[in-house]
This record gives C-alpha cells, structure tokens and sequence, in this order.
C-alpha cells in the first residue's frame, strides 16, 4: 500500500498492480456513501458487517442481504476510490512511503483502476475546478444571490462559515469531488463566498487571569503545589504543609 | 494570558487536521478558558464534560497499569471528542466529525499541547 501524509492524505491500497481502494479523511467512505444515499440502512451496513467473517467479504455480505446488487456495491466502490484519490491530491501532501508488510486491508476494493489512469483522472478532475480554492482550509459563507435548485440551497444551508467544502461534503455524506466541483461553480457565481478568518475562526475567552494556584506573598520565592493546598481551601486558618 | 498565541495553536490543530469541527481549551476543573466553536456547541457543557472524562480517564489508566494518559477519545457513529491533558490544571479538547483521522490528530496535537502548555506556564 502507499501511504500519503499530509492533510488530508490518504492510503492507497494496491493489489496486483491496479489500485482496488483509497481511503481518505477527506472524503467520505463507502459507508457513509451507501447509508446516507439510502441504499441501505446504518443498521444493515452493521449487520453486514458481522456477517462479512462468515460470508468472507463485506461485498458478498451486502449482496446476500438482497437490498443491494453486486453492480451498485461495485459502483460505490469505484466511485469511493476515485473520491479518495482526488480528496488526497487536493490537499498537502507531505510524505509518501510505500508500505508493503501491512496487513491492513480495505473494507470494500473495487476490480481494480490502473494507477496511470487513476492518476489522469484526477488529474482531470482538479483542472476542470471553475473557480480554484481549497477544499480544506477555505471556509464558505453564502454569497450575494440565493440559489435556486434543491441541492445548492442545501450547500449554503451547510455554510456557516466554519466549514470547508470537505466538511460540506460529509454534513450532506455526499462525495468530496462533486460537492467541491459544485461550490467551485457557486464561488463563481457569487452564490457562495470565501469566509474571512474573523468568521472561520471564532475565538471567546472569558478572562482568566491566570490557572496558578495561591502563591505566597511576594519576596519568599517558594511557590505551593497544588498537592500541599489545604481542603477545603480558603478555610482561613493556614495548615499549610509546605516550606514558608 | 497571551491568548492570542493560544488562538494561534487552536487555528494550527483546525486547518491542519480534516474533520476537526471545534476546539477548547479548558482548566481542569471545567471552566472554559479558551474556544472556538460553532454556534450549536455550548462551550461550559463541552469543558465540563471533558474534565470529568479526563478525571475517569486519568484514573482507569493509573489502575488499570496503561501508564501515562495520552488521550481519551469518545467515539461516535457521527464523529469523535478527544480530550487531552495540557497540565495538571488544563487540558484541550477537539471535537470531530466521522472523516477525522485520528492517527493525524495525535501526530498534530502532541507538539501542539507541549507549546500550549508552555505558552500557558507563566
């Protein structure tokens, strides 16, 4: 497998030459992408899951069940993959290394990408961006005019102004490249803005002079540990134990 | 306080690791010192919350022989807090959403607390 560090970064699993699975925190897994299109339910996926030990593989559990095909679950698959390979370009990439002693294996592989393919696709996929911005640390607010489809309404209902497209893309558990494509097309179309740093960041503090406990009278350059306070404190009669 | 440069390392953790939705820095009795988080996450609920997981945490490790307590993680099916130690008399918490990566978070926060920790040392 290879393994990409960075944010988001990902894995990538290979298996004979072709990449069958990857996996990042950037985008929404095949979990998240089966229950939350309502193929099938979180409580099916879990059942499925137990039943995978037996049944050998998770995409054998899930067809038995019945509610979904083996050509949907490959679709999901396949289209998880691509997801992840383009939520892990899209973002830093700070080290690569090659790992081939893990055991680790994906829950859900697909038949299988070739990597030079793979790797156009992506490619593709992040020049066609209208408007470029990152997915990660570009936070969006909603723009001067109102959308007036459904599923663009539903975006900007999910930009406060603290969430990336990233964050976007699993409050809605849609995939990465879509939700970012469509934002990108909304940023250019004055739908959505980039939210400045006062809102994506909304620090309060409530003025605490400081977390140190009682310390003697200045001059005496011995400090009290918490340990040696007497309890209950502020009882008024010192019974301190340590050094004066 | 400098709180400025515990904004600076609360900014750090959020842009640098996918998934993390908010983030506080409270004493260890559960008062809020430091947040940035969004309008549904009451910050006095979160800080109360954590110093009680911290407290149960710390001592299922000690009692249990873990050693040293790194951090306490409360998974969700829709996403995760953590909660760690800055000292005895503060700690962090960063709450996430089901993409985090954990292994990320750790990587990132470890450096991160020793700086918050010294910047909190007066």
């Amino acid at each position: 497998m290879l393994r990409v560090s960075g944010n988001a970064g990902g894995v990538f699993h290979l298996h004979e030459g072709v990449v069958v699975a990857v996996e990042s925190a950037g985008s929404p897994g095949v979990e998240t992408l089966l229950v939350s299109s309502g193929v099938i339910s979180a409580q099916e996926w879990y059942a499925a899951l137990v039943e995978s030990v037996a049944a050998g593989s998770l995409r054998d559990a899930l067809v038995a069940r019945g509610s979904v095909g083996p050509a949907e679950v490959e679709a999901v698959a396949l289209a998880a993959l691509h997801d992840g390979a383009f939520a892990t370009a899209a973002g830093d990439v700070e080290e690569c290394v090659i790992d081939t002693e893990s055991t680790d294996v994906p829950l859900l592989p697909a038949n299988g990408i070739a990597p030079a393919l793979l790797l156009e696709k992506v490619a593709g996929l992040l020049d066609a961006l209208t408007v470029p911005f990152s997915p990660y640390r570009d936070r969006l607010v909603p723009g001067r005019r109102t959308p007036s489809s459904e599923e663009r309404r539903e975006i900007v209902a999910h930009a406060t102004g603290r969430r990336s497209a990233r964050d976007i893309a699993f409050a809605t558990g849609r995939s990465l490249h879509p939700v970012t494509a469509e934002i990108s097309r909304m940023l250019g179309e004055e739908l959505l803005d980039i939210a400045p740093p006062a809102t994506a960041f909304s620090f309060s503090h409530w003025g605490l002079p400081s977390l140190r406990p009682r310390a003697p009278g200045p001059g005496s350059g011995k400090e009290l540990d918490w340990t040696t306070t007497p309890w209950p404190p502020n009882c008024g009669k010192s019974e301190r134990t340590s050094p004066e | 306080m400098d709180y400025d440069a515990l904004a600076a390392e609360l900014r750090k953790v959020r842009e640098n690791v996918a998934g993390v939705t908010d983030t506080v820095i409270a004493a260890s009795d559960g008062i809020p010192i430091l947040t940035d988080v969004a309008k549904n996450v009451e910050p006095s609920h979160i800080s109360a919350l954590a110093a009680a997981d911290l407290g149960i945490a710390r001592q299922a490790a000690e009692v249990v022989g873990l050693g040293a307590l790194r951090q306490t993680v409360v998974f969700g099916s829709e996403g995760y807090m953590a909660v760690y130690s800055i000292s005895r008399t503060a700690l962090m918490v960063v709450l996430g959403d089901k993409g985090l990566n954990l292994g990320r978070l750790l990587h990132e926060t470890r450096p991160a607390i020793e700086r918050i920790g010294s910047i909190m040392t007066p």
